[in-house]
């Protein structure tokens, strides 16, 4: 279904692995979860909701740190094979974050299979393209002020 | 005050919520996401006064409530108190913001460099009338650069204090959970500076903007200039159960700092930020933030003033209030006025002509 990772392809730490989970394409997470759920046995889900994550932010003048406002977010928790795997994610899809959740769990009970190895290197690659072209279109405003 | 139950008119009030909702018509999945594609600064602005990130809850509130911002900001403040609170968030800092637009009106040459980003700063006003003849609008698409801009910029405040320029004050770090938080706290004067910096970022834009423009014409003790202004991604960085942090994605913000020459012979600056892209409202804030420092009792730009007064839920719903029956009060001013006019009166009884 994915392409193989390579296999001189490092294990990405769990912090970034969530990172790229969490802002996945969402049709090829659920997939990649649909394929790892029958590996995992069977699963308890411990959470599966919507709720309030409050953003603090720093204030640059005298360093104070205040809240900016509540952010919504899906989360998904789940136990399996007797290990944990966790989702949040940005917005109210909780199948967003249960299938995070299945993945997190399905790495932290198998380990980065190659399947699993290849969905993360592409998403990984998917994301910095679209970074790297808001970007680009960014630096296109540039400007260079002149006085006279 | 006094206020009064009163009965009767169920039906009426029944049949008046319905030739209000008649107008809007049918509410459905593509009007809202239709609203949330075409309007994302209107949805950003409401995100903002709401207090609560999410743009499709937001396209809703505004397509249920007709457009009526007052009424989007409090079905979304409503809603989100159905909501429990999961996490805090790591706090967003300046250098860590994923910046889509930063320019400084006061230092051209400002570390990182100006990025002009997405804005109609520069552009003809021209209503596109060609639209409404059947010829639509297309917007010409960017000519990207051969390079990405840097996803992340230096702090101008940072350099700044290093340069001795503005005061660095000693700050101490605070717990996420220890941070004050006025959704489940009063505003109390003199104000913590946590109280006030959330509350401006979930004010009123218009009321900003009108308080921070009485200062900007002379009405204030600063005059202010952007310092920095920035359109940006923040990271929502949250933990997981084992420990990591990680990012649950990432959510607009808007920051400013203005300055003006301060007396202690360095600049002062003014700070407000708000979630959403909303450059007026942070201009506004900061402009006030700056002016707040020995601003006189009842001044525009006294905390106390401008924290009440751009408050959207509270200022729109006092007003709205005086809709509603006031018979006992205003009964009572009637009989205070009879019973005055009375007391005026000649004694003897004197018949209209």
């Amino acid at each position: 279904m994915f392409d193989q990772a390579k296999t001189d392809d490092p294990p990405i730490d769990h912090g970034r692995l969530l990172d790229v989970l969490a802002r996945a394409d969402v049709a090829r997470l659920m997939a990649l979860a649909e394929t790892l759920l029958p590996l995992l046995g069977a699963v308890e889900v411990v959470q599966s909701r919507t709720g309030l994550v409050m953003l603090p932010m720093r204030d640059t003048v005298q360093g104070t740190d205040f809240h900016l406002g509540e952010v919504l977010v899906a989360e998904a928790h789940l136990r399996a094979m007797g290990g944990e795997g966790y989702g949040m994610i940005v917005g109210r899809d909780l199948e967003h974050a249960m299938a995070m959740a299945v993945v997190d769990a399905a790495i932290a009970c198998l380990g980065q299979t190659p399947t699993i190895s290849a969905f993360l290197q592409s998403q990984v690659a998917a994301q910095a393209a679209a970074d790297t072209a808001r970007l680009q279109a960014i630096e296109a405003t540039r400007v260079d002020m002149e006085t006279f | 005050m006094a206020y009064v139950a009163t009965r009767g008119g169920a039906r009426a009030i029944d049949q008046a919520e319905r030739l209000y909702r008649a107008e809007l018509g049918q509410i459905d999945a593509s009007r809202v996401d239709a609203v949330r594609r075409a309007l994302p600064m209107l949805i950003d602005r409401v995100m903002g006064e709401a207090s609560l990130y999410e743009p499709d809850l937001a396209a809703l509130a505004l397509a249920q409530a007709g457009g009526d911002l007052y009424e989007a900001v409090l079905l979304l403040r409503a809603w989100r108190t159905t909501q429990p609170r999961l996490a805090i968030a790591e706090p967003v800092r300046q250098e860590q913001l994923i910046t889509h637009r930063r320019i400084s009106a006061a230092f051209k040459d400002i570390p990182g460099g100006q990025i002009l980003g997405p804005t109609l700063d520069y552009a003809h006003r021209l209503l596109a009338t060609d639209v409404l003849q059947g010829r639509p609008f297309t917007p010409a698409p960017v000519t990207p650069a051969a390079t990405a801009a840097p996803a992340y910029q230096p702090s101008l405040a940072a350099w700044q204090k290093a340069q001795g320029l503005v005061a660095d004050p000693l700050r101490a770090d605070v717990a996420p959970d220890a941070i004050p938080d006025l959704t489940r706290e009063p505003l109390l004067f003199p104000a913590k500076r946590a109280h006030t910096l959330q509350s401006l970022a979930r004010a009123d834009t218009g009321g900003m903007l009108t308080l921070g423009y009485a200062a900007m014409r002379g009405y204030g003790n600063a005059h202010p200039t952007v310092n920095e202004l920035r359109l940006a991604e923040a990271e929502v960085r949250v933990t997981h159960p084992r420990g990591t942090v990680f990012s649950a994605g990432r959510v607009k913000v808007s920051q400013a700092e203005v300055t003006s020459k301060g007396k202690s012979g360095q600049l002062s600056l003014g700070f407000c930020a708000t979630l959403g892209w909303n450059e007026v409202k942070v201009i506004s804030g900061a402009t006030l933030d700056l002016n707040a420092a020995a601003a006189p009792k009842g001044s525009p730009v006294e905390e106390e003033f401008f924290l009440y007064h751009t408050e959207p839920v509270e200022a729109s719903g006092f007003c709205i209030h005086f809709k509603l029956p006031h018979y006992v009060t205003f009964q009572s001013s009637l009989d205070a006025l009879r019973g005055a006019k009375a007391s005026a009166a000649p004694q003897s009884e004197q018949v209209p002509s």
